[in-house]
């Protein structure tokens, strides 16, 4: 989030797309109707009329994967009817820049693209230079080859006629939409954009963010308050695991993780530390090398020096793409001897989940760590198999439960928050940092005494968390925010060895401050443990509660909230400010300013947007792999043709086995989640409560299908893709409806993914249907679209 | 009848606009109470409704209404609960008052007392009380109104786990937000505080957008339910002492004209034949 | 011979019919031993919707009025003084007694716990009329009791009690009457708490009197029943002439009751009436079937004076009786998605308690001295070893027989 959970009580437009948090972000709900009970109206763009929906003073119908269509019409009116912020887009977004003039779309495909290997070499997509390297600008946005012309141009398509043609969204619910969002183009109004798993599981689920962040920036509501594009971060500490490099291609603190050909640390800082000449450009990344620095000083602590280049050479470098889909591909391969999975259930929630059960048939070991047994930790159980012709040996950890350990969370606003351990685990459950621990105690061991091809990375880790039982969930923290590993003076300070690092800003490339994550540098300081404050004080009645907790970076709780004010510093809205600049004091007052100087009209002041290498929020971005401007194309199975241009799907997406888009499956199926469960269900399906509350596996589908397939409430249904078949108890319900698209009705059914063979409550996995594909930049798959056909009857009907 | 002061009653003010459907309530309830999971298969009712019914196993549990109104989708959520009367009728109904309103708000049950006739099921106009069906020497079940927490100083488990939808407080602070609410934003509900004056007032008070009825609320009276025994019951007294007098009155007449014609007759008697004794 | 081998071959002896009432009973009590060993909920069909089944309903709601044959005659005998009806009180309060003491059993089984009854004496609450009609029925019970014990201790000549009971025969009238008026009148009471439950056929403020004046009916109508079957089925006296009389009151407290129940419906009860048609239909059974028919029968001399039409029109009135009840207590608070109908067990249990009156009140009549009592015939007087302290006349104790059970029916 750009902004945090509080904030949205700030917002004149609320919009709910790709997300449902009535029903999966319940708390939420709390400020979304307090920004309504102050005349906040809350929109509702879902496939599905959602428990949302019926919150929502709008409700748009669209078809799953249409959000591009959906927003590049928005963007679109916004552009025709000249209602963006334009002071904002001038001054803070990339508007005026010139690209260069090798830039070309042309019916679907932009320029650079490489048929054979499904990829976009990108050297047209940049800005044209001046001579110091600064990108040339155009202050009246109307140069043609100006970012704001190219866009306008890309998006006249997007006519609302056209837009719902390929959405099947009703036309005056798409211009109500339309005209209630694209009012707060103004200063002085919010809308914030709460988005989540309906936005990202999509083959362009990147791009769908992309539009969603343009529209913000055309309407200047980035950075401000009630304002942001807020993803709605799922598990209650995804927020704190992707912080700390749960994916593949980060490290800490969203630090590249290095590439085979990044030989020597500085061949990796050359290669991801971004540049820029701008004087008025804080170029944040270009930090790059203190924090990877102090990153290996916390890794391998004294071992690691300046003069062996602070045993970079001891990480692993990646040579390809090492995503969920992309192991899951080569387990199947038989690529995998063993498999660790901790706290997850692959077999239930990755996609095409049968697949994947197979391929686990080829393991020779598996450790499961979890508070239950999961289907995917008996995967040798499931039916249709004989598990005496499964060799696999399987060890199950009881794993502690979050209430059962101390350790810090970090919530979707950022916040971390230390949670403290309130009962002890049942058994012989243990923590997952105690399994860890006791992993590398043993490796490290192992190493020592048979020595290894390279042991020196396992055998040098500076690994010290005490000697107790478990390891200490303190020092760990402390190592995270980083301290001195000698005495130094730094900005006129002087630090002593040991002293904890007060903040980013002190973190050093030689060695002399090991941080184990830049981004929760200050939040262990001297002071003491910041995530453990309760302070309740809301000096600026804005809700930011500074002494509560601490958040990520250096306790700032809106991001880019430079963008909130003017020139001046003064803010677009002074009834609602987060950061005004006090002339008198020629300080900041309010939240924790995105950088110091003073405003843009001043000397020595800086763009808004520090974490991008220009500056200025990018309307047209080079940086992602499939083009500059989101372009809507269908989801990889759709019933049917791309409406927009020739190019079915995503050019940038490998068109994987196992799609089928002969007909032979007319529905479009989307999966999603219920309140009263919990993702892959070990947690909720096991829990008699819950299961009372939804006890089996069930489709939505609309009256009109159950019509012409002879269903009743309650009918068992069998649900087949490509993929495979499931069976399911029919749920026939108005609010999925069968929606018109380019002249045709199709249908389109719901189910939610919770269920599995094993557990309390059992039932059939919608992951059995979703095909292993995703988007073109993170992979996620795409869970939300893809075809299935329905039958009446099952095996157990 | 209760000593309670019901405009300080600790009162529920459930803002059906603002309810989410999330069953946390539900849940919370369950867990507070220790109660039974219910088995239920598939969905009982509209929505994701389940289980079936308020039971000795579920005190409260939201309701789904899911249908279409003039072309629009209504999905609408309610919270069924004892809805803690100011003068409840299972609290007059049952014959040992093992139902007591208490002066914080809560109507409680005091199991020790309960013979278990089920009078209080059949008094409870909003069919509240459940009964241990399963057991050889059942008692009634139903919404504590989570006394032994308010009287801990918390409040009641439904309310902490609620999002959005359930403010708690003294009952007037809640009729007064509940009114400002509907003249704040008249568009949004209906100009009713439901609970304010049905069954003669409850605990329970009720803000919606839809019609009540369309939400299925049953409809019932605006009387305290129990003055309408009590119209008959106060007339005990008179009439045992009518009854008793009167007939006593009416046989004490009537034999003293026996006991009086007796003995004219007994005399007659006397007085013609000189009576001899036997033995 | 031992005592089990006594009362075995006694009850070889038996009737074949009367053989087959206690099977009945037998039976109902198994079934009573599953109700408390597997809940309520396993043996019957009573739930959240229906706390109130068969049990409540024929048990205790119509049980008590079909019992009230015995304050009401008490009361015409003793208070309105028409003696020669004397002859009907005995069999009336033992049916009355028997009524209540299954009513009691019936309640026992149909509470929850049982074993907690007797703390309606321990926590009063006033404004409840289950706490009414428990204390009076309680009370009522042992005035019942306290009658029944007269011809007990005729037949085991027991003078003291007999005299004091004789002593407290008014007294008892005076307190049975009282008290049947509130208990009678109370039950309809139970019913204007279901305020929007109760279908407004039934539902009105009037429901009270209803249920007493339908109640006084009643209680003649069982009376000319009885007396009549006795006379069939068990060699008595036919007592057709004292029905005769009674049958005279019965225009009067029908007609009563049926200008009580058409002006609270017209005047106080608020529609709609005809919304539901079963329901229609058993309003239309009830009222014209079971009050206005047997009215204007009992209008008539001619059924008056013969037995077997007066019989008739009494069985019409009973089953107006027990129609209402349970249109008051069990259909008009039907709920149209979910019909109530009794279990098996519940049915056993309500059937033997049926038997359970019947054999019960066969074998008293068998051992006890209850339907040739003429008080003039007893013997009030203090016993011989007492007479010291008396020193008055000492009378002869009359022998009492046991009366034969005449055989075929
Ligand atoms: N109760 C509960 N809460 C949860 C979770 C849970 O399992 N249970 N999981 C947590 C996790 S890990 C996550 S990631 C989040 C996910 O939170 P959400 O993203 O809110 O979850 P979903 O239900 O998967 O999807 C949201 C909505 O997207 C809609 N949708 C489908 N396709 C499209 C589309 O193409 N465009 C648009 N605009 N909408 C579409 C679906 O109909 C659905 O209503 O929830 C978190 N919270
Ligand atoms: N079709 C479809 N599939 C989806 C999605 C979808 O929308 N549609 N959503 C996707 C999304 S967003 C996500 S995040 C994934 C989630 O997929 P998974 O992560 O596989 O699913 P979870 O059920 O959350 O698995 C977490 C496991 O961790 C265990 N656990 C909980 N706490 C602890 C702990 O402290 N320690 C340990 N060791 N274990 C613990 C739980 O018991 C549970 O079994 O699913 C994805 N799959
Ligand atoms: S599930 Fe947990 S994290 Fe999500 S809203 Fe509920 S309490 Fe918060
Ligand atoms: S709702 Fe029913 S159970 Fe609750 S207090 Fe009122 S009458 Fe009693
Ligand atoms: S069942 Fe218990 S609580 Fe209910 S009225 Fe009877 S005695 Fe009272
Ligand atoms: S007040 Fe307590 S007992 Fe009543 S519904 Fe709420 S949580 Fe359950
Ligand atoms: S917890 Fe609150 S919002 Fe959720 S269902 Fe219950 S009343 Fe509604
Ligand atoms: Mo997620």
């Amino acid at each position: 989030m750009t902004n945090h959970w509080i904030d949205i009580q700030h917002a004149d437009v609320i919009l709910a797309i790709g997300s449902n948090p009535a029903e999966n972000h319940p708390i939420s709900f709390k400020y979304i109707e307090k920004a309504m009970d102050n005349g906040g109206r809350l929109i509702s763009v879902d496939p599905r009329y959602t428990r949302t929906s019926s919150k929502a003073d709008t409700y748009a119908q669209l078809r799953p994967g249409t959000d591009i269509a959906f927003m590049g019409g928005l963007i679109n009116y916004v552009l025709q009817n000249d209602l963006m912020h334009r002071e904002y887009v001038l001054n803070y977004t990339n508007a005026a820049f010139i690209i260069s003039d090798e830039f070309d779309f042309d019916d679907g495909i932009f320029s650079g693209y490489n048929a054979q290997n499904f990829n976009y070499e990108k050297d047209s997509w940049k800005y044209q230079l001046d001579s110091e390297g600064n990108a040339l600008r155009d202050e009246t946005l109307q140069h043609p080859r100006s970012v704001y012309q190219l866009m306008k141009k890309h998006y006249i398509r997007y006519t609302p006629e056209k837009v719902c043609e390929i959405t099947g969204t009703a036309i005056q619910d798409y211009m109500e939409v339309a005209r209630t969002f694209c009012s707060t183009g103004k200063a002085g109004k919010a809308a914030t954009i709460m988005y989540a798993m309906g936005t990202t599981q999509h083959t362009h689920g990147t791009q769908n963010v992309r539009s969603y962040a343009m529209l913000q920036l055309l309407l200047g509501n980035i950075g401000i308050a009630g304002g942001g594009i807020n993803a709605l971060r799922g598990e209650a500490n995804v927020q704190g695991s992707t912080d700390y490099a749960i994916l593949y291609h980060i490290l800490p603190g969203y630090l590249k993780s290095p590439t085979y050909d990044n030989v020597s640390l500085s061949d990796y800082n050359t290669m991801w530390t971004p540049k820029n000449n701008d004087p008025k450009s804080a170029n944040w990344w270009g930090n790059t090398p203190k924090y990877m620095a102090s990153l290996l000083k916390a890794y391998w602590g004294d071992t690691a020096t300046e003069k062996n280049d602070f045993c970079y050479d001891y990480l692993p470098k990646r040579s390809g793409n090492y995503s969920f889909i992309k192991l899951m591909e080569r387990l199947q391969g038989g690529g995998f001897e063993g498999l660790v999975c901790m706290g997850t259930n692959p077999i239930v929630g990755g996609p095409d989940a049968g697949a994947i059960a197979n391929g686990l048939d080829n393991l020779k070991w598996m450790v499961a760590a979890d508070l239950w047994e999961t289907e995917t930790s008996v995967f040798w159980r499931r039916p249709g198999v004989d598990p005496k012709k499964i060799n696999t040996e399987v060890f199950l950890l009881p794993a502690a439960s979050s209430v059962e350990k101390e350790g810090s969370i970090s919530n979707s606003g950022r916040w971390v928050q230390w949670r403290y351990k309130a009962v002890n685990p049942p058994g012989h459950a243990e923590s997952d940092a105690f399994i860890v621990d006791q992993w590398v105690k043993n490796l490290k061991a192992l190493y020592k005494n048979d020595k290894g091809v390279f042991p020196e990375p396992i055998t040098d880790l500076a690994w010290n968390y005490g000697d107790g039982h478990e390891p200490d969930i303190s020092m760990i923290a402390r190592e995270c925010n980083g301290r001195f590993t000698r005495d130094v003076v730094i900005k006129d300070k002087s630090f002593k060895k040991g002293q904890q690092v007060p903040s980013f800003a002190y973190l050093q490339a030689d060695g002399s401050t090991a941080c184990g994550n830049w981004l929760y540098c200050n939040s262990y300081t001297e002071e003491g443990n910041m995530m453990q404050r309760r302070g309740s004080d809301d000096p600026t009645g804005m809700g930011f509660y500074h002494e509560w907790s601490w958040c990520w970076p250096l306790n700032r709780r809106v991001l880019y909230n430079r963008a909130s004010v003017d020139m001046n510093g003064k803010p677009w809205n002074p009834k609602k400010p987060i950061i005004s600049w006090n002339a008198m004091t020629r300080k900041w007052e309010g939240d924790v300013p995105d950088g110091g100087w003073p405003p843009m009209s001043e000397d020595g002041s800086k763009h808004p947007f520090i974490m991008v290498s220009e500056g200025l929020g990018r309307l047209f971005a080079a940086s992602l792999a499939d083009g500059p401007l989101p372009e809507h194309y269908e989801p990889m199975e759709s019933p049917v043709a791309n409406a927009m241009t020739s190019q079915q799907s995503n050019p940038a997406v490998t068109v994987p086995g196992k799609i089928d888009n002969s007909g032979k499956y007319p529905y479009i199926g989307t999966t999603y989640r219920v309140s009263e469960h919990w993702q892959a269900g070990a947690m909720t399906r096991n829990l008699p409560w819950l299961v009372e509350l939804v006890p089996d596996m069930f489709i939505e589908i609309s009256e009109e299908l159950a019509e012409w397939k002879g269903l009743k409430n309650g009918d068992m249904v069998t649900i087949s893709s490509e993929r495979g078949s499931i069976e399911a108890k029919t749920l026939v319900t108005s609010r999925i409806k069968p929606l018109r698209v380019g002249g045709k009705m199709v249908e389109q059914v719901g189910l939610p993914w919770h269920f599995g063979f094993n557990g309390l409550a059992t039932g059939g996995s919608a992951n059995m249907l979703t095909a292993a594909v995703g988007c073109a930049n993170t992979t996620i798959p795409e869970y939300k679209a893809f075809l299935c056909n329905v039958e009446k009857g099952g095996k157990t009907s | 009848m209760s000593k309670a002061n019901l405009t300080q009653n600790n009162s529920f003010l459930i803002d059906m606009t603002k309810c989410t459907g999330c069953r946390g309530c539900q849940v919370a309830c369950k867990q507070w109470n220790q109660l039974k999971a219910e088995e239920t298969e598939f969905f009982s009712g509209e929505g994701y409704q389940n289980p079936p019914a308020m039971s000795e196993y579920t005190f409260t549990r939201i309701k789904f209404r899911d249908y279409q109104k003039n072309g629009q989708n209504e999905f609408a959520f309610y919270k069924e609960m004892c809805m803690h009367c100011n003068d409840p009728a299972c609290a007059s109904a049952c014959p040992v008052g093992a139902f007591v309103k208490t002066e914080e708000g809560p109507v409680i049950y005091k199991a020790e007392r309960c013979i278990g006739c089920r009078f209080c099921m059949i008094a409870c106009p909003f069919g509240v009380p459940k009964y241990e069906w399963s057991k050889g020497l059942p008692l009634v079940k139903k919404c504590t109104g989570c006394y032994d927490r308010i009287m801990e100083g918390l409040k009641p488990a439904c309310v902490t786990a609620c999002p959005t939808a359930i403010s708690y407080g003294p009952r007037d602070e809640m009729i007064k937000e509940a009114e400002q609410r509907i003249s704040r934003y008249p568009d949004r509900y209906i100009n009713k505080v439901y609970g304010k004056e049905e069954a003669g007032g409850t605990a329970v008070l009720y803000l919606t957008s839809l019609p009540f009825d369309e939400l299925g609320f049953k409809p019932v009276t605006m009387r305290a339910l129990p003055s309408y025994t009590w119209s008959a019951l106060r007339l005990v007294p008179t009439i045992f002492l009518t009854v008793g007098a009167g007939l006593s009155a009416l046989s004490w007449i009537n034999h003293r004209k026996d006991r009086l014609k007796a003995e004219q007759e007994q005399l007659a008697i006397e007085e013609s034949v000189n009576p001899k004794e036997e033995n | 011979m031992t005592t089990t081998q006594l009362v075995v071959n006694e009850i070889k002896g038996y009737h074949r019919f009367v053989k087959f009432l206690i099977f009945l009973v037998l039976v109902a009590a198994v079934a009573s031993m599953a109700r408390f060993i597997f809940g309520l909920g396993a043996t019957t069909n009573l739930n959240d919707t229906y706390p109130w089944g068969l049990w409540v309903s024929f048990d205790v709601v119509t049980a008590v009025p079909l019992a009230a044959g015995a304050f009401t005659l008490g009361a015409i005998v003793h208070c309105f003084n028409i003696k020669k009806l004397e002859p009907l009180v005995r069999p009336a309060i033992v049916t009355g007694f028997l009524g209540y003491s299954l009513v009691a059993i019936g309640l026992l089984l149909d509470l929850g716990q049982p074993h907690k009854g007797w703390q309606v004496l321990r926590y009063w609450n006033l404004h409840s009329p289950m706490f009414e009609v428990s204390m009076c029925v309680m009370a009522y019970t042992t005035v019942l009791f306290l009658e029944f014990l007269s011809p007990v201790a005729e037949k085991f000549g027991w003078h003291l009690p007999l005299r004091v009971l004789r002593w407290l025969e008014m007294p008892l009238v005076v307190a049975a009457a009282a008290i049947s008026t509130l208990h009678q009148s109370t039950l309809g009471t139970f019913f204007l708490i279901a305020v929007d439950k109760l279908h407004n056929l039934w539902y009105n403020p009037l429901l009270p009197l209803l249920f007493w004046v339908s109640a006084i009916s009643t209680g003649m109508c069982i009376i000319i029943v009885e007396a009549t079957s006795c006379h069939k089925w068990m060699g008595q006296p036919n007592e057709g002439v004292l029905l005769r009389t009674l049958a005279k009151v019965l225009p009067w407290t029908l007609g009563l009751y049926i200008t009580i129940r058409v002006y609270s419906l017209l005047a106080l009860s608020n529609g709609p009436f005809f919304d539901q048609p079963v329901l229609t239909l058993l309003f239309f059974l009830e009222l014209g079937i079971g009050f206005i028919l047997p009215f204007i029968m009992f209008t008539q001399k001619s059924v008056r004076n013969d037995d077997r039409r007066r019989v008739t029109a009494a069985l019409l009135v009973i089953f107006g009786v027990v129609l209402n009840r349970f249109n008051v207590s069990m259909f008009g608070m039907m709920d149209p998605n979910q019909i109530y109908y009794p279990s098996i067990i519940e049915s056993l249990v309500t059937i033997g308690i049926i038997a359970g009156h019947i054999l019960f009140f066969v074998l008293i009549a068998r051992y006890f001295p209850i339907f040739e009592h003429h008080p003039e015939t007893v013997d009030y007087s203090i016993p011989d070893r007492l007479q010291k302290l008396d020193g008055r006349s000492k009378p002869v104790v009359r022998g009492i027989k046991a009366q034969p059970l005449k055989a075929g029916s």
